[in-house]
């Protein structure tokens, strides 16, 4: 079953864009439910985004891709 | 096999300080904005939860203050780590740094080390203005006394920052802005890389082959490195072999690292983001010829900045600094033996 790694809706307060600063961990690498895989950056503030599932991770939004709240930004299968 | 995990710069800065501040109780962190914050470069992020105000303490907008505390605290006995926020603010606090910092071992007979790291940020890219974007190597590395470090990635950030903190002289820690992770700074993947979970030193002085080659030898640091690395996997598909040299530490300066490379190869391109003159690039190219000028097949070269204060406008910045794209046409200039 595959597992979206959703961009929280509660991760900062305004409504504005962020953009991913860096990706922790390779594509298509293995997580675990709960690791830090990425950071995303709102006005100068980072926020840390987690894996929502065990499995292998498949990078959709690159760095430097903007993302909203909610977006779909990899999934775990 | 220990584990590892991908970090960026500024997470490794901050995993290596926490480590070291977990053993070692004389370790405290200061500076501006780097408690609640966490540093405007994330470099100490979470070490306000873990250690407490006590230990990690922000301080007043007065570099000449909280530089001069930190070299008290020094000889008294501590291993303070101080952050300038940018490298361009050392003007106010100079005195306490390389009259102080850096000579006081000196001045007291070798009774009393200044055993302080002082961590900076460098470099230009992002429209920040000319006393927001320097990167000063050659300011600090020409002045005796201090050691200075500048990394290029996680994992050297984390072993310099560990090996920085113990080490019994002052030293410099400088790191790029567009390395570190941190979006609207810049964006260079290569710098995030797998780093150890627990504690390492990388000995400063020491410079690293990152790509072999045998045409023309790239010396460089810090966002440097990344360029020149661009550059031979391009003028890899034109036949030409760039070697490229990764300098980590200034301070002491791995001269017989960059001696070795050019034997072999007979050309030598420096790349360095600080200014032309009087600098990094300079003495790189005298240590060489003053070893050995037959080794040249061509004139050494340097990609510097210019001697101008850094312009914020995009288009003029972006023109003056040290690009992939400068680095390929120069070596493409010099294997054509100009």
């Amino acid at each position: 079953m595959t597992q979206p790694i959703i961009v929280p809706m509660d991760l900062w307060e305004e409504d504005v864009e962020a953009v991913i600063s860096a990706w922790l961990v390779d594509n298509d690498s293995g997580v675990t439910a709960g690791q830090l895989v990425a950071e995303v950056m709102v006005e100068k503030i980072q926020y840390e985004i987690h894996s929502t599932a065990d499995g292998i991770i498949s990078i959709i939004s690159e760095a430097d891709d903007v993302v909203n709240k909610g977006s779909i930004i990899a999934e775990v299968s | 096999m220990s584990a590892t995990k991908k970090l960026t710069i500024a997470r490794a800065m901050a995993e290596s300080i926490s480590l070291e501040m977990r053993v070692d109780p004389k370790v405290f962190v200061m500076g501006e904005d780097i408690a609640k914050l966490g540093g405007v470069f994330g470099n100490t992020r979470g070490l306000l939860a873990e250690f407490g105000d006590q230990r990690v303490r922000d301080t007043p907008i007065s570099e000449t203050a909280f530089m001069g505390a930190g070299v008290g605290a020094a000889m008294d006995g501590m291993r303070p780590v101080v952050e300038l926020m940018f490298v361009d603010f050392f003007g106010v606090c100079f005195d306490a740094i390389y009259n102080m910092m850096a000579k006081n071992i000196y001045f007291s007979g070798g009774n009393m080390h200044v055993p302080m790291v002082i961590m900076a940020s460098t470099g230009a890219g992002y429209s920040d203005g000319g006393q927001h974007s320097q990167c000063l190597y050659g300011t600090f590395a020409h002045l005796p006394g201090m050691k200075v470090v500048v990394p290029s990635n996680a994992y050297d950030a984390k072993g310099l920052m560990t090996a920085a903190i113990r080490d019994n002289s002052p030293v410099i820690y400088l790191f790029h802005k567009g390395l570190q992770g941190m979006g609207w700074l810049g964006n260079e993947p290569a710098a995030i890389n797998q780093v150890p979970e627990e504690s390492y030193e990388l000995e400063i002085g020491k410079a690293k082959t990152v790509v072999e080659g045998s045409d023309i030898s790239i010396v460089s640091l810090g966002v440097g490195v990344h360029h020149a690395l661009k550059a031979a996997k391009e003028l890899e598909k034109q036949n030409i072999s760039v070697e490229v040299i990764d300098l980590r530490s200034l301070v002491p300066l791995d001269r017989e690292h960059i001696i070795a490379s050019v034997k072999k190869t007979g050309r030598l391109i420096v790349v360095d983001e600080d200014y032309h003159s009087f600098g990094v690039s300079g003495e790189i190219i005298a240590s060489v010829i003053e070893r050995d000028h037959n080794m040249f097949k061509t004139p050494p070269s340097r990609i510097t900045f210019p001697d101008i204060p850094i312009p914020f406008t995009r288009p003029m910045e972006q023109w003056a600094l040290p690009s992939t794209e400068k680095i390929i046409n120069e070596c493409l200039a010099m294997m054509e033996g100009k």
